[in-house]
């Protein structure tokens, strides 16, 4: 509760802000002291000291799982104003707007975390996915940003729908919005409840880009101006995920053996489609959607196991995926030409740049000693000790071994690569310090993945 | 088979708002859709008198026949859409929708043709439940905290409103 209420007073004081002071640099300041605010009330909350005591009816509730989503959102909203800060100044006045925005898609993402009824569900996603259209479109002049948001905006208000009318099916079978409510089923799966499921299933994979519901990610993520496609790729998709999650958890759970082969399918096709496809993208912004499709594949065999590896695995999923991509994004949004090409000979011009860079790849990649390994690990673990489905299991490290051919595709531009023109891009200081602490971050939770376990599990 | 009157009442408005909803999507003039999704709400505001929800029928004749349907007319009249020129979609297109749009109907009706009972249901209910009484009473203390938060999303809403209408900042 603490986290809804101040985020959403952060957000209003950043409204404000354009009229306090003209300084864009400012509002970054105020927005980082905000969030680290935030971090200090949620840890607060799970140690027992929530600020606000409000009687929600039994709609929101935080348990561990909960709140240690919420310090990883935070955590890693964090990091990304802290690179891409810049970034999100050069829109002059207006950017303490978007950083209101911002703080009103966490409000979102927090009341979804507290979930416990489908009535708050939908708020909590409408608001997270509201600002983002806006997002999507900030950049006026530019063709591409309105046809992404014009793309999101009708394609995910369908999807709404479709939640919508499966949450009234969902009414009607069960005559209640409380997830607990609609868990008491023995098992048994009435028809409309089944239309329901799969209505909600239809459009909460739609919100995670998973296949085959993800034709509109590239495009979109392509079009929106690369600073809020860092965003929307890792943060926003991490809550959609935890949704996913939560939802299928406590309203579906004991619907598991009705539906897990409809997931499963879910998964193969997006991981299929995420890994192929971004074999064969020029583009580094491309491939990153790309590459987020086929992650999404990974974190959707935690919504099919269920269990609490997938819990602490997918939490870890969440934090590992997001440093790595705001990482690589916030390199990326300081270029101009964003195929793979302009990174030619990075590394002899920018060795420290391009370090952090690599550690961040490698952990997407998910190899051994990043945190991308453990995560990876941690889904497939919760899927053979689920249901022994080895051909599951198979067919995701198949995958992982096909995106290690795209990943090192940029490590190669930028180790093995000479360039004869390339673009000159300036780093700060600070930038370079972030970005090395971002990597080490990377690198301690490959080593000790159970600081954040031990947030779920007591 | 003698009827009861609600019973002719819902065959009525249920056959009126099909009819009015197929108008919308076959009518090649964008007004005259427009002008029949009017219908629709109208058809669709009697479904909720008759589940005795007076003022959720009330509020969707204002907002939604009244308000959004007029900005509709005036958009559509202002960016000159009302010619009869209608894009042509690919075959395939138009094959793969009316596949899926049909089996999506296909199911829904399986689905649904065992649920008679529960509709049933709600004709018997109490008749003073969808007034604004009961409605506000429910609403401030049951459902108090959606509605409170739900507050969060108009301003957010409300931002991004601001930001796309705003010039850019030269």
């Amino acid at each position: 509760m603490n986290a809804i209420i101040i985020s959403a007073l952060l957000g209003v004081l950043m409204m404000y802000m354009g009229f306090v002071t003209k300084k864009t640099r400012n509002y970054t300041m105020v927005a980082v002291i905000g969030l680290l605010a935030l971090l200090a009330s949620i840890w607060l909350d799970y140690v027992g000291f929530p600020f606000f005591q409000i009687d929600t009816k039994g709609m929101l509730g935080f348990n561990s799982f909960g709140l240690t989503f919420d310090l990883v959102v935070v955590a890693s909203c964090l990091i990304y104003f802290l690179l891409s800060g810049a970034e999100i100044e050069t829109f002059g006045k207006s950017s303490s707007d978007f950083y209101a925005l911002i703080f009103f898609i966490l409000t979102g993402m927090f009341i979804i975390s507290g979930m416990k009824s489908l009535l708050i569900l939908f708020i909590g996603i409408e608001i997270v996915s509201i600002p983002l259209y806006i997002l999507a479109g900030s950049e006026k002049s530019n063709l591409k940003s309105n046809e992404a948001a014009l793309k999101y905006f009708l394609l995910g208000s369908f999807s709404t729908g479709l939640m919508l009318m499966g949450i009234a099916f969902i009414y009607g079978d069960s005559g209640t919005f409380y997830l607990e409510g609609i868990n008491i089923g023995f098992g048994a799966l009435s028809s409309m409840m089944a239309i329901g499921l799969v209505l909600i299933l239809a459009a909460m994979s739609f919100k995670v880009s998973a296949a085959p519901f993800h034709f509109w990610t590239p495009d979109v993520y392509d079009g929106t101006p690369t600073v809020f496609t860092s965003f929307m790729a890792t943060i926003v998709k991490s809550a959609g995920f935890f949704a996913f999650f939560k939802l299928f958890e406590n309203a579906f759970g004991s619907f598991h053996k009705h539906w897990e082969l409809l997931i499963s399918f879910i998964a193969v096709l997006t991981l299929l489609i995420g890994n192929i496809t971004a074999v064969f993208q020029q583009s580094l912004k491309r491939l990153l959607s790309y590459s987020s499709i086929a992650q999404a594949g990974f974190m959707i065999l935690g919504v099919y196991a269920l269990n609490i590896y997938a819990k602490q695995g997918l939490i870890l999923y969440f934090a590992v995926y997001s440093m790595a991509t705001i990482g690589i994004f916030a390199v990326l949004a300081k270029f101009k030409d964003h195929s793979i090409e302009a990174f030619n000979g990075f590394a002899k011009r920018h060795p420290m740049v391009s370090a952090a860079m690599l550690i961040c790849i490698l952990s997407l990649a998910g190899i051994p000693l990043t945190g991308g390994f453990f995560a990876k690990y941690y889904m497939l673990l919760a899927v053979i000790k689920y249901a022994k489905v080895v051909w599951l299991a198979i067919v995701a490290v198949l995958c992982a071994a096909i995106s290690v051919y795209y990943y090192f595709r940029v490590i190669q531009a930028m180790y093995f690569k000479d360039a004869e023109t390339y673009e000159e891009v300036e780093f700060s200081k600070g930038f370079k310090y972030m970005m090395i602490i971002n990597a080490v971050l990377l690198i301690l939770l490959g080593i000790h993945p159970d600081w954040l376990f031990s947030l779920v599990s007591n | 088979m003698a009827m009861s009157m609600v019973e002719i009442l819902f065959w009525f408005l249920t056959s009126l708002s099909i009819f009015s909803a197929l108008m919308v999507v076959f009518s090649k003039n964008p007004v005259h859709s427009v002008l029949w999704l009017i219908m629709v709400f109208f058809s669709i505001s009697g479904h909720y008198i008759l589940l005795n929800a007076q003022f959720l029928a009330i509020v969707n004749m204002i907002v939604y026949a009244g308000a959004i349907m007029v900005l509709f007319l005036f958009v559509i009249m202002l960016m000159n859409l009302n010619t009869e020129n209608e894009q042509s979609k690919s075959k395939w297109l138009q094959l793969a929708a009316a596949l899926s749009g049909g089996s999506m109907m296909l199911i829904l009706v399986a689905a649904l043709k065992g649920n008679v009972a529960k509709a049933t249901a709600m004709f018997t209910q109490d008749s003073g439940i969808g007034l604004i009484k009961n409605l506000g009473n429910v609403l401030f203390t049951d459902y108090v905290v959606p509605f409170e938060i739900s507050s969060v999303l108009f301003l957010s809403a409300m931002v991004g409103a601001v930001i796309l209408g705003k010039k850019e900042a030269a």
